[in-house]
């Protein structure tokens, strides 16, 4: 009997934001006669019941499907990958337990900053890459311009890149065909203790902590007890099985398959993206290479709007981060905002995305305060602390030396557009490394820049100074020292703390001025006259003034109806209550984000 | 002892800034909605056991347009289902729609008192807020209704369309050259607001939402800015206190005892029928009202059915926004016996934060607005609208 794993092919598909990967998916899963990805989904959304019955929630984020190819039938497992460069590292983990990847290039776009960092990822972990042209169907494009791309930036020979259509179908069967030859069949040593790479996991509520999982060596059986080598948790497994799109437990996973396995814990935290699962009763010598814990990079102060809510604000971070280990938080307070959470992200999406989930979903009204990098400070006492508030930066008589991350960006950018980007990234701090041309009509531009100025507006700017043609990709490259201070917002001559921000100090004007002045616009007029002022250690660089509101009044009389002023007083007070009391002052959320949108002149 | 409204919703032509209810004089509903009137009188009037009239008002619309047979069909209608020996009895007039005849037809139903809708002297204002009379109007008016007796209160409004302070200061003294009793004195307010101001479009064919809205955004661009819509209002203090007018009401100035004594029922919120359109009611501590359109009305009268409830009535909170506007203001201890004494911690409350802000005027048990704070009502209003 041949070497089962002979017949199983696992891999990803990966592309650039909008280049048509849920569409191919989608078509893969219905030439293969499985479900489309979006009818699992409204399945999740539509039926609870469902979700009961099959005792696991079904979260496709690995899709077992059966293929044929010149008479032999092959286990085909597509595993899905988060699509923003904030989840680089899931990204990283998914591709470790694929053998190979099917990279797909919108023939209207061409490659962009994401199909390249997907692509070295790809490439870096040794997966067989099959490069496809997709969205074919389009009227006027150039495919021998993306040929040139692929040629050019990533070494693709014209004659191996495939022509695909995720809208009509075309070229699908040929990715499969090519995915069987070309991605080799997992190897790994089936008689080694287990080693399971953990590539995805979320929780649910009857099973606990499920664990999405690809079999490097060995293989786990019903009835094991399990053990987690980076947090050296352990229990017994409650169930396996693989995704055909729905759950189907069964009683073994063998060496390179892939399925999950619900674990029975209680966290996502004790089972994280990158880990090893092992047998408990005969664990590995060493875990997989490659696992580091989640590490956020973006700070925000999470408040409700009022502070009744906290109880609720705390509750729903809880449940949310019992799917998202990346998610972490932790209780502070604010002079001016009261009682909330300092949450740590892997980026800028990654927080909209919180943000959105606790507003929608959980039905809280929250400030978010400006986003934050992580600091490093380093005092007159020698010792470094890591600073993700900007109100807790230290006096700045005591502090040595301030170093804040810098990163590696790509940009890619039609010719055309290069020299208002490079304003930009210049406005930004950015340090340009490198130039190079993708093809004869777009540039890579490659700079070294501030994550801080990276998160403030950069990527809108990027997009509307480009016409939305440039693509951007981002990596930690590493910490800096920088002249950084801390710029105060005074508002009727109290710090708003949560409107602190550590700035450039040869900046500090310009964003004082900037803010005043957006405040001023922002905060509506109160009965009595509000100063604005943004201050560096206690020295006011900026001000303006809210003036006093003069008229606000239903002044007419209609006949004794009380009703309708009370329905517009009513509307008032609404919106009132969005606002935030500092002091005697009503300031809007808006306010509070206002930090995010400043433009200097 | 109650008060009555009643709404004569008819006129020549709307006027795009107005929010109550109203409808073409030409109207074919015209007689239906008159015996609709009728027949919602003579009803309550039984159903509330012939109460004693203190004050009535006929606002509108343009109470001045009605024929003197049909102000002579209310008066029979009024004086058989009430008992009808008002001290004050009010009605709403155009400067441009009074003749002899209506005059005296609304004497005979007992009017003492002529509210003109004057809004101003000056040609160009009158054009801007699309009013259909002419400044010269208003004088003969005026005589018109001191010869047969009446007190007479001139209703103007500031912070039009192209106002100048030189015009609106040439206002203040045309007004105050007729003598009036009584001036009202209205900021053009411009909100509109479809849930609360659409029922009363409908009964305009063909001049539809869009005029309306479109009029109204053209209207907010040009009027004076709210700083000196201000300095209108505080102009408007001055000029008509040294004229011996007393500042009683937000809105409102009146020669010593010429105060209306029909409106200060509202204020204090005291008890009142309203019929007709759009009327509201506020009854044995119920607040009701009568749909805006006139097919609205009419079909609930002719089905018998009675007022609609207001939601979100709340009697206590009511009572200290009204107080609120007059400048006799709100009786805290008299506030406490009536709603009790959580009610008077929840205004006390709720004021407190303005003290020492110069908002709040304190003499004895009451608290009234600051000259100052009148103009900024709303804002205190506001923390007075529970969570």
């Amino acid at each position: 009997m041949p070497d089962p794993r002979q017949r199983i092919r696992n891999f990803s598909v990966i592309a650039h934001v909008d280049h048509g990967k849920t569409t191919l998916s989608d078509r893969i899963l219905e030439l293969t006669g499985t479900v489309s990805l979006r009818e699992m989904r409204d399945q999740l959304l539509d039926s609870m019941d469902l979700e009961r019955e099959k005792g696991i929630t079904i979260k496709a984020r690995a899709v077992r499907m059966s293929w044929t190819k010149d008479g032999d039938s092959y286990e085909l497992n597509l595993i899905d990958t988060p699509g923003h460069v904030d989840f680089n590292y899931e990204v990283s983990r998914s591709l470790a337990a694929c053998e190979g990847a099917v990279l797909l290039v919108d023939a209207s776009q061409g490659i962009e900053a994401q199909t390249l960092a997907n692509a070295y990822l790809a490439v870096e972990q040794g997966l067989e890459v099959v490069a496809v042209i997709n969205k074919v169907d389009l009227p006027s494009i150039d495919i021998g311009l993306v040929r040139e791309d692929l040629r050019t930036t990533l070494g693709f020979k014209d004659e191996e890149v495939l022509l695909a259509s995720g809208k009509t179908g075309l070229g699908v069967a040929e990715i499969l065909n090519a995915v069987v030859e070309r991605v080799p069949p997992p190897s790994g040593d089936p008689d080694a203790p287990l080693r399971a790479l953990i590539f995805d996991s979320h929780y649910d509520q009857y099973k606990g902590v499920v664990a999405h999982v690809r079999i490097i060596d060995g293989s786990v059986a019903h009835g094991d007890r399990i053990l987690l080598m980076a947090t050296a948790k352990e229990s017994e497994l409650l169930e396996l099985g693989v995704f055909a799109p729905d759950a189907v437990p069964i009683q073994r996973l063998a060496t390179g398959e892939v399925g999950y396995v619900a674990t029975g814990l209680k966290a996502v935290a004790d089972c994280r993206v990158g880990d090893t699962l092992t047998l408990a009763t005969r664990p590995a010598a060493a875990p997989l290479p490659g696992y580091r814990p989640a590490k956020p990079m973006v700070f925000a102060g999470f408040y409700p709007t009022s502070s009744e809510d906290y109880p609720a604000l705390r509750d729903a971070l809880e449940k949310l981060s019992l799917n998202d280990a990346s998610l972490v938080y932790e209780p502070e307070s604010s002079q001016a905002l009261g009682f909330g959470f300092r949450a740590g992200f892997l980026g800028l999406l990654h927080m909209d995305i919180v943000q959105e989930r606790l507003e929608r979903e959980y039905d809280v009204d929250l400030i978010a305060t400006s986003p934050s990098v992580e600091y490093r400070v380093i005092t007159h006492g020698e010792t470094e602390i890591a600073i993700d508030n900007p109100a807790h930066l230290p006096d700045p008589g005591t502090i040595t030396e301030v170093k804040e991350p810098w990163m590696k960006v790509t940009i890619i950018v039609p010719q055309h557009y290069v020299g208002p980007i490079m304003d930009l990234a210049q406005n930004k701090r950015g340090v340009l490394m490198d130039m190079s041309y993708v093809d004869p009509t777009r540039a890579m531009l490659t700079y070294d820049m501030p994550l801080a100025e990276v998160i403030v507006d950069f990527y809108d700017q990027l997009k509307s100074r480009s016409q939305g043609y440039a693509s951007l990709d981002y990596e930690l490259r590493e910490y800096r020292a920088a002249d950084l201070v801390r710029l105060d917002i005074l508002v009727a001559s109290t710090v708003v703390d949560a409107l602190s921000m550590i700035v450039h100090r040869e900046r500090a004007m310009g964003i004082g001025r900037a803010l005043t002045a957006k405040l001023r616009e922002l905060i509506p007029r109160q009965m009595f006259d509000v100063p604005i002022q943004a201050a560096i250690g206690g020295k006011v660089i900026a001000r303006e003034t809210v003036k006093a509101t003069r008229k606000d009044v239903l002044a007419k009389c209609y006949g004794g109806d009380i009703t309708r002023k009370k329905k517009l007083l009513e509307k008032q007070k609404k919106g009132k209550k969005r606002m935030k009391m500092v002091g005697a002052v009503e300031i809007p959320q808006e306010a509070f984000l206002a930090v995010l949108r400043i433009k200097e002149d | 002892m109650i008060s009555l409204y009643v709404h004569i919703p008819f006129c020549a032509s709307r006027c795009p800034y107005c929010d109550f209810a109203t409808a073409p004089a030409t109207s074919p509903l015209r007689a239906r909605y008159l015996a609709a009137l009728r027949a919602e009188l003579e009803r309550e009037g039984a159903a509330l056991g012939r109460p004693r009239i203190g004050t009535a008002f006929f606002g509108g619309g343009t109470p001045s347009l009605l024929e003197p047979d049909e102000i002579a069909a209310l008066a029979m209608t009024i004086r058989s289902s009430f008992d009808f020996a008002p001290d004050e009895v009010t009605f709403e007039a155009n400067p441009a729609t009074l003749d002899r005849a209506r005059l005296e037809a609304w004497c005979a139903l007992g009017a003492t008192r002529i509210s003109l809708g004057a809004q101003s002297f000056s040609a160009r204002a009158l054009t801007a807020l699309g009013r259909t009379h002419r400044p010269e109007d208003i004088a003969p008016a005026v005589a018109a209704a001191r010869s047969v007796g009446l007190a007479v209160n001139l209703d103007l409004i500031f912070g039009r369309p192209g106002e100048t302070e030189a015009e609106w200061r040439a206002d203040l003294d045309a007004a105050i050259a007729q003598a009036p009793e009584h001036v009202s004195a209205y900021p053009l307010e411009l909100e509109l607001d479809p849930s609360l101001e659409w029922e009363a479009v409908t009964n305009w064919p063909g001049g539809g939402w869009p005029t309306l809205e479109r009029w109204r955004s053209n209207a907010t661009v040009a009027r004076p800015d709210d700083d000196a819509v201000a300095d209108r209002y505080a102009l408007t203090g001055t000029v008509l206190e040294a004229a011996g007018y007393a500042h009683y009401e937000i809105a409102n100035w009146a020669r010593p005892g010429q105060e209306c004594r029909h409106n200060l029922v509202y204020w204090r919120n005291g008890e009142w029928l309203g019929v007709g359109g759009g009327a509201h009611s506020h009854l044995a501590g119920v607040r009701s009202h009568q749909p805006a359109g006139l097919l609205a009305y009419i079909a609930r009268i002719e089905g018998g059915e009675g007022r609609i409830p207001d939601p979100g009535a709340d009697p206590a909170v009511d009572t200290a926004i009204l107080a609120l506007r007059l400048s006799e203001g709100l009786d805290l201890d008299a506030y406490a016996l009536r709603f009790g004494s959580t009610a008077r911690a929840r205004v006390d409350a709720a004021l407190a934060p303005l003290d020492g802000m110069g908002m709040l005027e304190r003499r004895g048990p009451s608290v009234a607005l600051s000259e100052r704070a009148r103009f900024v009502a709303s804002e205190v209003f506001v923390r007075l609208i529970p969570d």
